[in-house]
């Protein structure tokens, strides 16, 4: 093989260009370098500048790496793991609508079994990077449903870990179902192994890879990558899954910074590299042939995500505007797609699946910024028994400064005028305070009992009242803040 | 945090910092994003879109802290 220099130099920077273009449009970048790649391919007609997309496969697999890896790396698991019940259940409801709409999909196409979890896979999973940009485009880091939409995402993407481990043994399809059953067994082994350095092997991982030097802990950092990855591709579990294992394993050690950084520009030019890769494959004349199901897909994606951003506006007791925020901003599908077609079309699966999420990823990708950016038409056509009647305050408030349990606030009067709990202790109490939620009555934090804190760790009620005369508040201890009216409303309703 | 300061995880962003400014028409908010990006979102009426949105590197968002903490006294 040798070099052909000028024609990836000159389709990485025309991709550049064109992702440069279609930034200030606000289009995302992944589509527009896939687009060069299909356009300047083999399967266009018009000039090639890549004759044979195999002359950078090594490249191309580097950036599906270094892609997952740094997905691994940043993966905030602690703020994620601790945020809640409701959380799960929204990006539950959402992947769990998106991949069945995907399976369901999948199998009416008829292309055959894998083909469908790979179709579910590639329909179900929206790309962060897409989502995130789009709420720093549009301004909408403060708004109410942000941290949740970052959530889901951030969920997405653990999904996407055990949804590679269960697919890579399904694509390597060796037949017999006991061959089947120990290619499962060793994918899901791999990923405990991992598991069990990330919790246990941090250190060692740490003294492999420590330099105060830059340049030695990039080269270090790549090596191990590159070794893991590939050494989870020979067991039978994807290079990709690797990959995300092993950036999950640096994500806990003290390097977790610094590698981040170095690995950024990395990530960035050689997944450019694999998406202009996957272009490459792409025969422009097969597009025709999909464009159906794509319509298809395109409108079970768009149903599925407004179905889902509903739920979750009514877990959370948002309103209208924000249930459309938070489905429409999650509708980009970018690099996880790709990631599964590639998967797909490596395993040898039906020809037209590459063309199929290729023209899905196109079209989603236009159409989610402009969608987005124009959500507040469609909350109109949101009815409002949909949602939580009663809360609809939140808007697009800040969540913060407004505590998110004002739901739960039932009971706003009691007769009761002693802590009943000291009485029967035959303690002494110096305020009393009110559950909210279920009119107990107890003593405050400066009694010796505390009994109103003691009753929401046993019961988990989030708000109390003074019942102070005179004293006008609420606290709630989950959020930590006293609630109050949210700012922006006029305070003439109070 | 402070009185009046409440912090917020943006998860795979970074953090956003709500500052009350004690009218319920006025308030500040500002996102510290992990590439060290300050994102400063004003709002002055009651409507849900920010009045104005900057977006700080973080030697301007230094340069910016200080004059307003004071500690800047050059010119």
């Amino acid at each position: 093989m040798h070099a052909d220099l000028i024609g990836l130099g000159g389709i990485v920077l025309l991709a550049g260009l064109l992702a440069r273009l279609g930034r200030r449009y606000g289009f995302p970048t992944v589509p527009c370098y896939m687009l060069v790649g299909i356009l300047l391919g083999p399967g266009t007609p018009g000039p090639v500048l890549i004759e044979h997309p195999e002359d950078i496969a090594i490249l191309a697999s580097l950036g599906l790496v270094l892609l997952l890896f740094h997905l691994g790396v940043e993966f905030p698991a602690e703020q994620v793991l601790g945020s809640g019940k409701r959380l799960f259940i929204a990006a539950g409801v959402y992947i769990g609508l998106n991949v069945s709409a995907g399976l369901a999909l999948g199998f009416a196409l008829g292309w055959g079994t894998s083909e469908a979890l790979v179709i579910a896979g590639a329909l179900g999973i929206s790309s962060s990077a897409i989502a995130t940009k789009l709420l720093i485009e549009l301004r909408r880091l403060t708004n109410a449903e942000t941290p949740i939409i970052l959530g889901i995402i951030v969920i997405e993407d653990m999904f996407l870990a055990f949804y590679l481990a269960l697919l890579s043994p399904v694509l390597n399809d060796s037949g017999s179902t006991a061959d089947f059953v120990v290619d499962l067994l060793v994918s899901f082994g791999f990923l405990v192994l991992l598991f069990a350095l990330a919790r246990w092997g941090a250190r060692a991982i740490s003294m492999v890879l420590n330099s105060r030097e830059d340049e030695l802990l990039a080269i270090l950092m790549v090596g191990l990558v590159v070794l893991v990855a590939g050494i989870a591709l020979e067991v039978g579990v994807s290079e990709a899954i690797g990959a995300l294992m092993i950036g999950l394993v640096v994500s806990r050690t003290s390097l977790k910074e610094r590698v981040e950084q170095l690995v950024l520009p990395l990530r960035d030019v050689f997944a450019a590299i694999f998406f202009v890769s996957f272009g490459l494959t792409i025969d422009v004349g097969d597009l025709g042939g999909v464009a159906l199901p794509v319509a298809i897909a395109v409108c079970v994606t768009l149903l599925t995500n407004m179905t889902a951003g509903i739920v979750t506006a009514r877990l959370f007791g948002f309103n209208q505007r924000a249930a459309t925020n938070i489905g429409l901003t999650v509708l980009g599908r970018g690099e996880f797609s790709l990631i599964l077609a590639t998967l797909a079309i490596t395993a040898g699966l039906d020809d037209r699946i590459g063309p199929f999420v290729a023209l899905y990823v196109l079209v989603l990708a236009i159409a989610a910024p402009l969608l987005a950016s124009q959500s507040r038409h469609f909350a109109r056509f949101v009815p409002d028994r949909l949602l939580r009647s009663r809360w609809r305050y939140v808007q697009s408030e800040t969540m913060s400064t407004s505590c998110m349990h004002q739901d739960q606030m039932e009971i706003t009067e009691t007769d009761i005028d002693v802590c009943q709990q000291c009485v029967a202790d035959g303690g002494t109490w110096v305020q009393l305070r009110l559950c909210m939620k279920c009119g107990l009555v107890a003593c405050c934090d400066d009694s010796p009992a505390r009994h109103a804190r003691a009753h929401y760790e046993d019961e988990h009620h989030p708000v109390i009242q003074s019942l102070q005369p005179g004293a006008d508040w609420q606290y709630c201890y989950v959020d930590e803040i006293l609630v109050r009216e949210p700012l922006g409303r006029s305070r003439t309703t109070s | 945090m402070g009185q009046g300061v409440h912090m917020q995880e943006l998860p795979g962003i970074g953090k956003r910092y709500d500052i009350d400014l004690g009218s319920p028409t006025q308030r500040i908010s500002v996102v510290v994003r992990q590439g060290h990006i300050r994102d400063l979102y004003v709002f002055t009426s009651k409507g849900d879109e920010p009045t104005a949105v900057l977006e700080l590197t973080s030697e301007q968002a230094l340069k910016l802290g200080a004059v307003l903490t004071g500690t800047f006294f050059e010119g």
